[in-house]
């Protein structure tokens, strides 16, 4: 399965173009302001229904940052004050407790997922205070297997902070580094040192966290092959369990720190491409290996077992391998799932703030799920996840005949299987290495949601 | 067709039924009076005439309520139904669950009452059958008779099922063998179950904790016995289910 995806520079210009990342389908621009708190209880509440319920999964979302990075398109909120944090902190126990009171006590809490922002804004302390309040309103997994990660800035973290969190029973964390070249990292507001960030991954080792994973971007001012090279042997000799390399998305009409950015000094298309090929080439000659999308992996990290026995998931914060969870979301802007629908918290800090102080989620929109769209996720996922669609089995699970269901998809897919990116065999369909990095591509044929538009929205980000 | 081969997919709320005057739906309790040879056409024609396909109900409407007068039995068409009694403490106590093909509301027949609440778990449709009229067809039909007679014999041996002290394997096991059996019968899957109702009503029914019907399933799960994903429940060795309730079953 370990498939070392296939450049091709000219079929990589033709098919790149805006288009979802699919960590939800239908995706969020879809999601409807009608739907609201009662809704979401009303889910939360059937999800408690099945025979044998699905464990929980929590999303945390921390919006305050020190400073603004230039690059960035997250929902945060730049601060100096620490008080800030600890009022943030009180606000989301409240919502800790409306949540936790929709879901049957035996449901165990197996994945925590500390996003931002910047997670560590809170200290240690408040990284340890959200825990604790999680502990004493959820049941925790005992089970060793669990879940439990933040997202560190290494340039506020130290090594007594990664021991702390870790006691606190963290086991994973994840870094953003981006690029290590001083000129970029001028151009994008970020100045971190090799140094800061190796203390980090090295006591996560010393502390017996699982795994630790990095971030990078390519696409950012000022970037270079030569550069990046070494950007990329640096990070490759820290040797992370996980390696995500992001396309940067340059949308400063959507995000406003972006237009600190100039656009002379972005690479071209072309030069992104190349530096898109290096990072593959370095990493994958590394020995990691490509599990799709911006991620790459050590062959023995549990995301590449789960591929190679096609137990691996898509979700919000990217491939996972639990399927099953329901995901909490908690925090402002948090985007949450259960059973059958998706929901989202209120994206500023006073709407969340309101609802909670009256007693009431922050829920601002979401989405349900018709078995329609219950289809067409379950397809997607398996492509994003495995590049493979087995219409048999695919028939079997949802009842359905593939072929005369997906005649409008497969239809969409025939230019893309001309050119090589899929193959229409009669009982799969597959993506091949040459698709490997146009999946995106792929799976927009089966966005029921996107063929409904016929415009392609502009708020997606390129494909490559 | 089903890629199941041959199997009836579960009827979709707006199935309307596929019976007409000369014939019942697939499902439908009678079904097996009109494959009969020899009975008056005319009779048939009657029977169908006074049943009433009754417009769909949602999740949690009531078909009927304890203390109303027994005036008339509903056959399931679509979707899934539980009775229940709530005693005067408000507990609810769950009775029974009805598939598509099977008979509610026999049980009002001793008290000319019905002694429960039915209350649909999903969309439900049924065909309603005023009870007066249907028993004085019965004296025509000797079919419908031993229809009638069948079913309310099947109800008391469904009661006796769980009455006994099982444990929670053996409630369990019996419990989804019993399922599978009805669903077969009715031309469904025997091994891919769709559990319509949730797993708090399983376990009133079953009088087991909600957790302790999840952690059995989940052991059953891990020894290879069934496969759960959602609401459907794959049975994969029916056989060593059987070996499981045997106790039960054997009553």
């Amino acid at each position: 399965m370990s498939v070392i995806p296939v450049f091709d520079r000219e079929l990589l210009r033709r098919y790149d173009g805006p288009g979802p990342r699919y960590t939800s389908y239908p995706t969020a621009p879809h999601f409807d302001a009608r739907f609201g708190e009662a809704d979401y209880r009303r889910h939360a509440r059937a999800s408690n229904d099945d025979p044998v319920p699905s464990p929980l999964s929590a999303y945390v979302h921390v919006p305050f940052c020190h400073s603004a990075c230039y690059y960035c398109g997250c929902t945060r909120i730049i601060a100096r004050n620490p008080a800030r944090g600890r009022e943030y902190i009180e606000r989301l126990a409240i919502e800790i407790d409306l949540q936790v009171r929709l879901f049957d006590r035996d449901r165990l809490l197996t994945q925590i997922h500390f996003g931002g922002g910047t997670p560590n804004f809170l200290g240690a302390e408040g990284i340890l205070a959200i825990m604790a309040k999680l502990e004493s309103a959820f049941s925790f997994d005992p089970d060793p297997s669990r879940e439990f990660s933040v997202e560190l800035d290494p340039r506020h973290g130290d090594a007594q902070m990664v021991a702390d969190i870790a006691a606190a029973g963290v086991n994973r964390i994840s870094l953003g580094i981006q690029d290590f070249d001083p000129e970029v990292q001028k151009a994008v507001n970020r100045i971190q040192s090799v140094a800061q960030t190796a203390e980090l991954i090295e006591a996560a080792r010393a502390n017996g966290m699982r795994s630790v994973n990095v971030d990078l971007i390519y696409g950012l001012p000022k970037q270079n092959e030569t550069a990046f090279a070494q950007t990329l042997d640096t990070v490759i000799g820290m040797r992370p369990d996980r390696i995500a390399a992001y396309s940067y998305a340059h949308l400063p009409s959507h995000f406003k720190a972006q237009n600190q950015i100039r656009v002379e000094d972005l690479p071209s298309a072309e030069d992104k491409l190349g530096l898109l090929a290096l990072a593959i080439d370095k990493l994958t000659g590394a020995g990691y290996v490509y599990i799709g999308m911006d991620h790459f992996a050590l062959p023995d990290d549990e995301l590449v077992r789960a591929q190679e026995r096609g137990g691996l998931h898509r979700n919000f914060q990217g491939y996972s391998t639990r399927a099953e969870c329901d995901l909490v979301g908690l925090g402002m802007s948090s985007i949450g799932k259960v059973g059958n629908a998706y929901v989202q918290n209120a994206k500023e800090l006073p709407a969340y703030y309101t609802a909670l102080l009256s007693g009431h989620l922050p829920i601002v929109r979401g989405y349900e799920l018709t078995a329609q769209d219950r289809i067409i996720a379950d397809a997607i996922q398996s492509l994003m996840c495995h590049c493979k669609l087995e219409k048999n089995a695919f028939g079997r699970r949802h009842d359905l005949v593939f072929d005369e269901y997906f005649a409008a998809e497969l239809g969409r897919l025939a230019p893309l299987a001309a050119d090589g990116l899929v193959n229409l065999k009669p009982d799969c369909i597959e993506i091949t290495p040459r698709g490997r990095l146009l999946m995106r591509v792929v799976a927009m044929c089966f966005d029921r949601h996107l063929h409904k538009a016929q415009v392609i929205p502009h708020k997606y980000s390129r494909v490559v | 067709m089903s890629p199941q081969g041959g199997v009836l997919r579960w009827p979709s709320p707006q199935d309307q039924g596929d019976g007409d005057i000369q014939r019942f739906c697939t499902t439908c309790a009678f079904g097996r009076v009109c494959l009969t040879d020899g009975y008056d056409k005319r009779a048939l024609e009657d029977l169908h005439c006074l049943v009433e396909h009754t417009a769909p109900m949602h999740a949690g409407e009531e078909v009927f309520r304890h203390g109303e007068p027994f005036a008339a039995i509903y056959a399931v068409r679509a979707g899934m139904v539980k009775t229940r009694r709530i005693d005067e403490q408000g507990r609810e106590q769950i009775l029974g669950f009805f598939l598509p093909g099977e008979l509610i509301g026999l049980n009002g027949l001793y008290t000319a009452r019905y002694p429960c609440d039915a209350v649909a778990l999903d969309t439900v449709t049924l065909c309603r059958f005023s009870f007066p009229q249907l028993s004085v067809l019965a004296t025509r039909l000797p079919g419908i008779q031993e229809t009638l007679f069948r079913l309310m014999s099947k109800d008391i041996v469904n009661a006796a099922l769980l009455g006994g002290d099982y444990s929670a394997d053996e409630r369990l096991a019996a419990f989804l063998l019993n399922l599978s059996d009805r669903f077969a019968e009715r031309g469904y899957s025997a091994t891919r179950l769709h559990l319509m109702m949730p797993r708090s009503d399983i376990a009133n029914y079953l009088r087991l904790a909600p957790e302790t019907v999840s952690r059995v399933l989940r052991r059953f799960q891990d020894d290879g016995l069934i496969e759960v994903d959602k609401r459907e429940v794959h049975l994969r060795s029916p056989e060593r289910l059987k070996h499981l309730a045997r106790c039960v079953l054997q009553q």
